[in-house]
């Protein structure tokens, strides 16, 4: 049972980190029906930008964050611009498929270029320490990482609900034709959106850097759980992508402390499978488009 | 005086044509119904008028100004709102949260704020169920919600695509009895209606569009009557049994 609680724990930790690091991939699917494939290759470059300013200016990757997501925001609008707006809107699903699939791969190359291929690890003067508290170890990186996501998602969860630019993301993920009809500039909120996914990716790939060895092909890996957790959190839902995050780590964990850590990676599409059958549109999506 | 005139304006998707031509005029004040089969192109007027579709040629021009080149915000600035067929509240946002949107191309929050009090005195839904989730209105309370967030910019002209459709007879009676009190107070309404004789009976004027163009344009009682249109719109005259009123609950 020990073994059991103490699995929960590092498995809630680090889904607060898939939360943060999905939450953009739903968001810009919900959005502009853009398929983000290269939101983990976006996670794997806040690794490798946040590794570099700590190993480089000894900058603390949580400092970073603050630094990186700015920039990268203005990057992801840019991209936007670049690569998707240009899809037609009646293609762009299937279309920003293959986009941003040739960006994961431009990004993964660019970094092999600059860093090589070996395994890269953001090691900080906290790294190997813990609490202990009623008897379980708590990792001091992984409380902060988990803290780090929270406040970031209290942050978003604020922005799309008490702003007025934030009614405008969510009334787009609705009701695109309507939302435009009321004067909502949608391209504009497209852009901006697509921002917000970016940075948010960055901000998730500082912290994922210092929980987990890293490499310019860790991004493979990544994107396929982050699919799985927003497909069964049901595309577009920004509260069913956490839900799914928390569920789906916790499940990884458990999988891997009691009965192999072989398989435990495995956990994410048995679990998909097994709930999508039970339920199509996943845990907390609607028949209708988007629920964000 | 027209508050809206479109003349020879062709649009369409793609390579095709839907509209092939069309002229009409809305009188400032009145309530103009287009009636017409399916396909004739009724709908595609307003998502010309309201800059969702840009015309291939032709002019469309509100108080004489052109605005057939225009994006739907600056369509909407000049005071057209266009409320959609299918349902266009945002489902999972609050009604207050979807009415307020209404007045969003304005950019001041306090001015929405202010001007929702004022529809909402005349809408009392919108204070009743302001918390609720549009979504989980009724259809009938939902085109009256969608309504309610037309006026937020208190516009000049207001086109309303098939307003009845998928209503109950008495909510649909409600919402023909809605847009005609708001005509009464000086909007004008550009309606599109599959329920032809439910539109032309509130209607000042009345077209009949078929395969892209006018065919046939009269006051809208004298349509009603018109075995014209009978043959134009549903293949046969209108019998005195089709146009009798629909009994209602």
């Amino acid at each position: 049972m020990h073994l059991f609680i103490q699995a929960c724990i590092l498995g809630l930790l680090a889904g607060g980190v898939y939360a943060l690091m999905a939450s953009g991939l739903t968001l810009a699917f919900g959005v502009m029906r853009v398929i983000n494939v290269a939101q983990g290759a976006m996670i794997v470059l806040g690794a490798f930008l946040s590794y570099t300013l700590f190993t480089k200016a000894h900058i603390d990757p949580f400092v970073s964050v603050v630094l990186l997501t700015p920039l990268m925001f203005l990057v992801g609008v840019a991209l936007q611009l670049v690569f998707i707006r240009p899809l037609r809107a009646d293609e762009r699903e299937e279309l920003s498929l293959l986009v941003t699939w040739a960006l994961a791969l431009g990004i993964e190359g660019l970094l092999s270029v600059l860093y090589k291929t070996n395994y890269r690890s953001t090691i900080t003067s906290y790294a190997d320490k813990s609490w202990r508290v009623l008897g379980y170890h708590l990792s001091e990186v992984r409380v902060f990482a988990f803290g780090m996501s929270v406040v970031i998602l209290t942050l978003l969860y604020l922005l799309l609900t008490r702003t007025e630019f934030g009614r405008t993301v969510r009334a787009t993920v609705q009701n695109p034709v309507s939302a435009r009809l009321l004067g909502v500039n949608v391209d504009k909120v497209s852009a901006l959106g697509f921002g917000i996914s970016v940075a948010t990716a960055t901000a998730a790939g500082a912290v994922f850097g210092m929980v987990t060895p890293f490499f310019p092909g860790s991004h493979y890996d990544l994107i396929s759980r982050l699919l799985s957790i927003i497909v069964l959190g049901g595309l577009g839902s920004l509260g069913g992508a956490i839900i799914a995050a928390l569920f789906m780590g916790m499940a990884e964990a458990v999988f891997a402390a009691e009965i192999s850590p072989t398989w435990s990676s495995f956990t994410f599409f048995i679990v998909l499978i097994a709930i999508l059958l039970l339920r199509p549109q996943g845990l907390f999506g609607t028949n209708e488009r988007g629920a964000l | 005086m027209s508050t809206l005139k479109l003349d020879g304006v062709v649009a369409g998707y793609g390579q095709g044509d839907i509209l092939r031509g069309v002229s009409l005029e809305v009188e400032a004040g009145s309530v103009m119904c287009v009636i017409g089969p399916n396909g004739a192109g009724k709908s595609t007027i307003l998502r010309a008028v309201s800059g969702l579709l840009r015309p291939r040629a032709g002019s469309i021009a509100v108080d004489g100004q052109p605005i057939a080149s225009l994006k739907p915000r600056e369509v909407l600035s000049r005071g057209i709102v266009h409320v959609p067929q299918e349902r266009s509240l945002f489902p999972q946002m609050t009604v207050w949260e979807n009415v307020l949107l209404g007045a969003h191309v304005l950019g001041d929050r306090a001015r929405a704020r202010r001007r929702i009090e004022e529809v909402a005195e005349r809408f009392p839904i919108l204070r009743e169920r302001r918390n609720a989730h549009a979504g989980s209105l009724s259809g009938g309370e939902q085109k009256t919600v969608e309504l309610a967030r037309a006026l937020m910019l208190d516009p000049k002209l207001i086109m309303l695509d098939e307003p009845s459709m998928g209503l109950d007879p008495k909510a649909r009676q409600r919402v023909f009895t809605t847009i005609r009190g708001l005509n009464e107070t000086g909007l004008t309404v550009l309606l599109v209606e599959q329920n032809a004789r439910a539109g032309l009976e509130i209607a000042d004027e009345g077209a009949v569009m078929d395969g892209g163009v006018v065919k046939l344009r009269a006051r809208g009682r004298e349509l009603l009557d018109d075995p014209r249109v009978g043959a134009l719109y549903l293949g046969a005259p209108i019998t005195p049994r089709e146009a009798a009123p629909e009994p209602t609950r």
